[in-house]
């Protein structure tokens, strides 16, 4: 299958299904009770409708006037290294958000001990002072920030 | 000048010499932490000032302030992440420069700008806090919403390569600053029914996310093998700020300052939003402004000039008036109360010589920042030089830590790295994220400004056009526009050719 895209085309599908979808929610996640035309609603309107009109614009930059790239789906494309290079990508998205999941239920020290441990492997580190520093400054900022400014971490 | 003397001889006391030191090198560590600010510093150290003498007191947490905003534009040098709101604008050559390999440079001209805005910050206050109040008293909300529109064209210049898409991430901050409880009629607006969302996101935490996880993003595909850079010890202080590049800056530094004064002195503004305009300044009025956002060293000498320039300004609206003109200024106005000192017109009768003592302490706070940071510069510089794994590490825990710290809250941790993705994709698909914090800085000011001025006009438009001030600044704003519209498709058919 042949695709033909360019950054614009992509980034103004996502931001006017975005615009649109939240421009439905409005009603539901603004109930003012202003009876005034300048309202609590006004802003996130405005901001919205911007973001959908400008997406729109985007969208026909991206159709007519940019320069677009041409990608073939098939077996070669999944083993190619600019695939591989994203999927890394989403790797660490998801490593991040593995992490938010451990920071709620096993707290700062743990959570940010096992992401510096899979950062490091996920670049590779070998040098065993590559992984003393920074867990030695997990242990030093979870102190300074419960000893010295009060903060409980987690 | 009898009261000036009794000042002076106040503050020629060797503790508030050595005071000083101490608050500003906890201040240049608190503000270089993303996370934490000056203001934080400033509540932290309060207690430690009860048994001090007044002027001792307010001169420790004044460094606290001063060495906070500085010190948030060594991260914004190095890593890219601010380590305040104010070192916002800091970044956007700063980062470049440090891409470049010119991070001592950028890091000595911030300190430079910083020190020469402070200086000019603290002579306004000293000499002309009367009159500068005088003339912030004349802004009405419709004086705020034009204010807030002329610091919102930056966007036209910062969108070089589309203004599609420096729109639309104006309009993502736009909608990202309306999220919570507004502040005029109490509804809530986007939170979906979480209690967490209700006070809004906060400023830091967007930027943490915004700049320091999206950079962090944006290396996953770092190569140690191929992409680490080795640098040599010796080569980073290499590159020292030439004389032609201190005369070229010598025009953005003062008008920067200059700016710095006039939006610091006038409150619910500060030292963001100084440097924003400053930044847009220097840009508009150079020669080259397609060098700015590359690592242009004037675009750093403008926005540290102008966040360290409303330094002092935010006292003057606090000391004339009794009126804070950001939250640092807030808390010191509660710190000066406690050492029995009421802000307000009557503090300079009932206690001239000491408030004198605290405005000439302020410059020479000033003057130590700069021989504290001239020192540590060198150390800061040399930041670059480890490897970029345990970097990611140990800045990942410094934005995890102050991320929760600002409100003791997991769900600021969530917020840093569900922003942090939404930002990396903006930027693979070659946005720009200053229009987003733009929105996100600017858009409370515009919005609750342009409700309360067609309150007051009875919903006519027309209270922004009829008011001189507020006229000035949207004309200045449309001018921008235009300007901006033109150099940029210059330099679009220029590249075409």
């Amino acid at each position: 299958m042949k695709i033909k895209y360019n950054n614009n085309i992509i980034s103004g599908i996502v931001f006017l299904t975005v615009s649109v979808i939240l421009f439905i929610l409005i009603p539901s996640q603004i109930q003012t009770m202003e009876t005034s035309s300048i309202n609590a609603q006004t802003m996130p309107t405005v901001a919205i409708i911007g973001m959908l009109l400008f997406s729109i614009g985007l969208l026909f930059q991206g159709i007519f006037t940019s320069e677009k790239k041409q990608v073939i789906i098939n077996k070669q494309f999944f083993k190619s290294e600019s695939f591989r290079k994203e999927m890394k990508s989403v790797l660490y998205a998801i490593m991040l958000l593995v992490y938010i999941v451990l920071f709620t239920y096993a707290g700062f020290l743990v959570a940010n001990t096992l992401l510096v441990i899979s950062i490091l492997l996920y670049y590779g580190a070998r040098k065993w002072y590559y992984y003393a520093i920074p867990l030695s400054m997990v242990v030093v900022v979870y102190y300074i920030f419960k000893v010295l400014l009060y903060v409980s971490l987690p | 000048m009898e009261i000036f003397l009794d000042g002076l001889q106040v503050l020629m006391q060797w503790q508030n010499f050595l005071i000083i030191p101490v608050g500003l090198a906890l201040g240049i560590v608190v503000g270089a932490i993303p996370g934490l600010t000056s203001d934080l510093g400033i509540i932290l150290c309060i207690p430690l000032t009860y048994g001090m003498d007044p002027t001792m007191a307010i001169l420790m947490l004044l460094a606290i302030y001063c060495g906070g905003t500085y010190g948030g534009s060594i991260t914004a040098i190095l890593i890219n992440t601010p380590g305040t709101s104010a070192n916002a604008a800091t970044l956007f050559d700063g980062y470049p420069m440090t891409k470049n390999g010119l991070a001592y440079k950028a890091l000595s001209m911030a300190l430079f700008a910083s020190t020469v805005g402070g200086l000019i910050s603290g002579f306004a206050l000293l000499f002309l806090a009367p009159q500068i109040a005088k003339v912030t008293l004349l802004f009405g909300p419709a004086e705020y919403f034009s204010l807030a529109v002329f610091g919102l064209s930056i966007i036209a210049g910062v969108s070089n390569n589309s203004i599609f898409k420096g729109l639309i991430g104006a309009s993502i901050g736009i909608f990202i600053s309306t999220i919570g409880m507004d502040s005029i009629s109490g509804t809530t607006r986007f939170t979906f029914g979480n209690i967490n969302l209700m006070s809004g996101i906060n400023l830091i935490i967007a930027l943490i996310g915004l700049f320091a996880i999206s950079e962090i993003m944006m290396k996953s595909q770092y190569n140690p093998k191929t992409d680490q850079k080795t640098i040599s010890s010796s080569s980073i202080t290499k590159c020292k700020i030439t004389k032609d590049e201190y005369k070229r800056c010598a025009k953005p530094i003062g008008i920067g300052s200059l700016i710095g004064c006039i939006i610091g002195a006038t409150p619910g503004t500060g030292g963001g939003l100084a440097a924003f305009i400053s930044y847009n300044q220097a840009k508009q009025s150079s020669k080259h402004p397609e060098t700015f956002g590359k690592g242009e060293i004037e675009g750093v000498a403008a926005s540290e000039s102008a966040n360290n320039g409303a330094c002092g300004a935010t006292m003057i609206p606090m000391l004339t008036l009794g009126v804070p003109g950001d939250g640092a200024t807030a808390i010191l106005m509660g710190a000066f109360m406690i050492h029995g000192m009421v802000p307000g017109p009557l503090l300079f009768r009932d206690q001239g010589n000491i408030l004198y003592a605290i405005m000439i302490g302020f410059i020479i706070i000033n003057i130590f920042m700069y021989l504290i940071g001239s020192v540590f510069t060198k150390f800061y510089a040399h930041i670059t030089r480890i490897p970029y794994e345990i970097l990611a590490c140990v800045v990942l825990t410094f934005c995890t830590a102050g991320a929760y710290s600002t409100s003791n809250s997991i769900y600021d941790v969530y917020i840093i790295i569900i922003v942090g993705i939404i930002a990396y994709f903006l930027r693979r698909m070659d946005f720009q994220l200053v229009p987003v914090l733009l929105g996100i800085v600017l858009g409370p000011l515009a919005e609750t400004n342009f409700r309360r001025a067609l309150i007051l006009s009875d919903g006519s438009l027309n209270i922004f056009i009829t008011r001189p001030i507020s006229l000035a600044f949207i004309v200045i704003a449309v001018a921008s526009i235009v300007l901006f519209s033109i150099r940029n498709k210059k330099a679009n058919s220029r590249v075409h050719n």
